[in-house]
């Protein structure tokens, strides 16, 4: 009984489970790589005309150049995409209630935290790797990189995966008590997009509605890729940003243990695995 | 408490917090479980009866760890189910009937090693094992197709598969043949029953197909509205309640005679189309003999003969009544539960059969047949 060895049959067991859910239909290509590449598109020309205009480059220089405002669009749909493939996985995994495997998980001995963030990270790695590589291929042909070392790439990596594997477990463990996940699933989607700044730059938000996205960290995530990749920054500069997603991390993971813990407490004292 | 090779439930109890009329209304507790006493030993099916509601599926999630109890204990080869939850779910294992409880988007034997690596099970065991329990429920063939392409027999028997990857020493078995085909079913029923006796399993089952229960379980406790009413080897429990045999004797040529011989058994008569007659007997003796001689010596010719065994399903449905009208009664409190004797967790299977040392509740009223007071199955209330 070795509990990291465990644990990492555990990370195998899940990503099958997701490989197999991923890759089962012959659509995931469109899913994975052709949607979100139309969806970037979409916002780019729709944005363009706007963006360009002299007006609007004085509060957002980047803008005025086609090339760094696709850069901007394509990372906010890197990231993006790295976030919503844990609401899907959160998603299919609250269905595991219905087909009953939700509760041989639940009888199993794996920890219940390690499984919820095994499953999170199996999709991740899987839905996401593709989408990366052709947007790092796609902004190094376009020669809107800069970048002020090679190991920043690997910084920028660690923002995105590190926040989205917190955020993915906190997801899992709330929707696989709850039973309104449908209700989650819409207030992810196009909010998710928008508080963010996936489409916009941050600062030209409201404030109110920045305050909402500080919350979620795919904002801060996005904050650190487009410094890194597209302004320049070095780590020391963006080490506070990188703090508060690490603190923010921190912060779902404990949130996720908390629920996994009064949700399974709950649910062996009621009998429904739900929490509400 | 001292360390038994056995699951041990005392005093058990379990109330769900229920809600009248939506998320608001006021606060009950619904009493599922009410002070259930049971010993499941190794190597032994131990049968779990009751008529719908009784609280089966309750009491084997309990042991299963996914329902905590509200009172009272259970005790897995010492390990207390509620502390030591994640150890006992080491060596337990649950399978359930008549849901799809595998995932269909991988093969059968995807599904095994998924399973076999959340149990932790040592890779060269589970390689080897997931090969052994394709071949035990004859999935071989099937073994690298994708579970949505199994028919629901299929799906069922890789169900039965994945609750033994992990070689449970105590398998629970809610209704496990529900909705399976007859075939089936029998292959199911020879695992089960090879698992108790050569593999030394401790398994308890459910069941509302009750010859599957009288064929496999050594011991049976019988339930009602969460309460013990009776426990014993099925042919006790059938003496206790004098289940009947019935004999169905058709006389061609009925007579005042053949008529008062069978009257004076007590049998009910019934004039069939062709002019004959039948006469039903229900009894707990074999009365067969007797009665088809009298008819003969009457007169009669005999056309047919039939004689159907006493069912442990009457004896269920005669203790599940009883149950219900005692229960109801005032100062009906739970049954004795001195009924386990010492040493019978680790008793070997035939043993269970043996009648405990005395009596306490006579069975049936009025109705009881001598020898079942011999067999002296303790029954529930009077
Ligand atoms: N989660 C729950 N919340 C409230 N009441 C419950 C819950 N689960 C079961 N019950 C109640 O507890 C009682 C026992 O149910 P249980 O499912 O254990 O019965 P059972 O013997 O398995 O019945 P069946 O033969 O129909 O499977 C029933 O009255 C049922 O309504
Ligand atoms: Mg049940």
């Amino acid at each position: 009984m070795n509990p990291l060895r465990h644990s990492l049959r555990v990370f195998a067991a899940e990503t099958l489970k997701q490989h197999r859910r991923l890759f089962g239909q012959p659509l995931v290509v469109f899913s994975m790589l052709v949607w979100p590449v139309l969806q970037l598109a979409t916002t780019y020309y729709t944005l363009r005309p706007v963006a360009t205009a002299s007006r609007a480059a004085e509060n957002w220089p980047l803008a005025a150049d086609p090339d760094r405002l696709l850069a901007f669009l394509a990372t906010g749909t890197l990231a993006y995409a790295f976030f919503f493939s844990l609401v899907q996985s959160a998603w299919h995994l609250s269905f595991e209630r219905t087909t009953g495997t939700l509760e041989l998980l639940f009888l199993s001995p794996a920890g219940r935290l390690t499984l919820m963030i095994a499953n999170g990270a199996g999709a991740l790695l899987q839905n996401a790797w593709l989408l990366t590589c052709f947007t790092v291929a796609a902004l190094t042909g376009f020669g809107t990189l800069s970048v002020s070392a090679w190991w920043m790439y690997g910084i920028v990596l660690l923002a995105l995966l590190i926040p989205a594997v917190a955020w993915g477990a906190f997801l899992n463990s709330l929707l696989v008590f709850s039973r309104d996940s449908a209700f989650l699933y819409t207030i992810l989607d196009e909010p998710l997009w928008f508080v963010s700044g996936v489409r916009l730059p941050h600062f030209a938000l409201p404030a109110a509605v920045q305050v909402v996205g500080a919350v979620f960290p795919l904002t801060g995530s996005l904050l650190a890729v487009r410094g890194a990749l597209l302004e320049h920054r070095t780590a020391s500069e963006l080490a506070p940003t990188l703090l508060g997603l690490g603190a923010l991390s921190a912060l779902l993971l404990v949130a996720a243990a908390l629920i996994l813990r009064v949700g399974e407490a709950r649910a062996r004292r009621t009998g429904a695995l739900s929490l509400v | 408490m001292t360390m038994t090779t056995a699951i041990e439930v005392r005093g058990l109890r379990k109330d769900f917090p229920v809600r009248e009329k939506g998320i608001l209304g006021p606060r009950t507790l619904k009493r599922a479980v009410d002070g259930l006493d049971l010993d499941i030993p190794r190597g032994r099916v131990t049968g779990l009866l009751g008529l719908n509601g009784a609280g089966k599926t309750t009491t084997i999630k309990i042991l299963a760890t996914l329902l905590r109890p509200s009172a009272g204990t259970v005790r897995i080869d010492g390990l207390d189910a509620v502390a030591d939850a994640r150890a006992v779910r080491r060596r337990i294992n649950l399978i359930a009937g008549g849901e799809r409880m595998v995932y269909t988007r991988m093969t059968g034997r995807e599904n095994l090693w998924y399973f076999g690596q959340l149990y932790d099970v040592p890779k060269a065991d589970l390689r080897r094992r997931t090969g052994e329990l394709l071949d035990l429920v004859g999935l071989s063939g099937a073994a690298d197709t994708m579970v949505e392409r199994y028919s629901r027999g299929m799906t069922q028997r890789l169900a039965i598969a994945r609750g033994l990857v992990n070689r449970p020493d105590y398998l629970l078995l809610d209704e496990p043949t529900l909705g399976l085909d007859a075939p089936i079913a029998r292959d199911l029923r020879r695992v089960v029953a090879d698992l108790a006796a050569h593999d030394g399993t401790g398994v308890l089952l459910t069941s509302h197909y009750l010859a599957e229960v009288e064929e496999l379980c050594g011991h049976v406790y019988v339930i009602s509205a969460g309460r013990h009413l009776a426990q014993g080897s099925p042919a006790e429990l059938k003496a206790a309640t004098g289940s009947h045999r019935t004999v169905r004797l058709t006389v061609t040529d009925p007579t005042e005679r053949t008529r008062a011989a069978a009257d004076a058994f007590g049998a009910t008569r019934e004039t069939l189309p062709d002019g004959g007659e039948l006469i039903t007997l229900r009894h707990p003796g074999d009365m067969a003999g007797p009665l088809t001689a009298a008819v003969f010596e009457a007169g009669g010719s005999i056309g047919g003969l039939e004689i159907a065994e006493a069912s442990l399903e009457d004896a269920i449905l005669t203790l599940a009544e009883r149950g219900e009208a005692g229960l109801a009664g005032p100062g009906s409190g739970r049954p004795d539960a001195t009924t386990i004797r010492p040493g019978a967790a680790t008793a070997p299977p035939e043993a269970a059969t043996a009648p405990p040392e005395a009596a306490t509740v006579p069975p049936g009223a009025g109705t009881a047949p001598s020898e079942a007071a011999a067999a002296g199955v303790k029954g529930g209330t009077p």
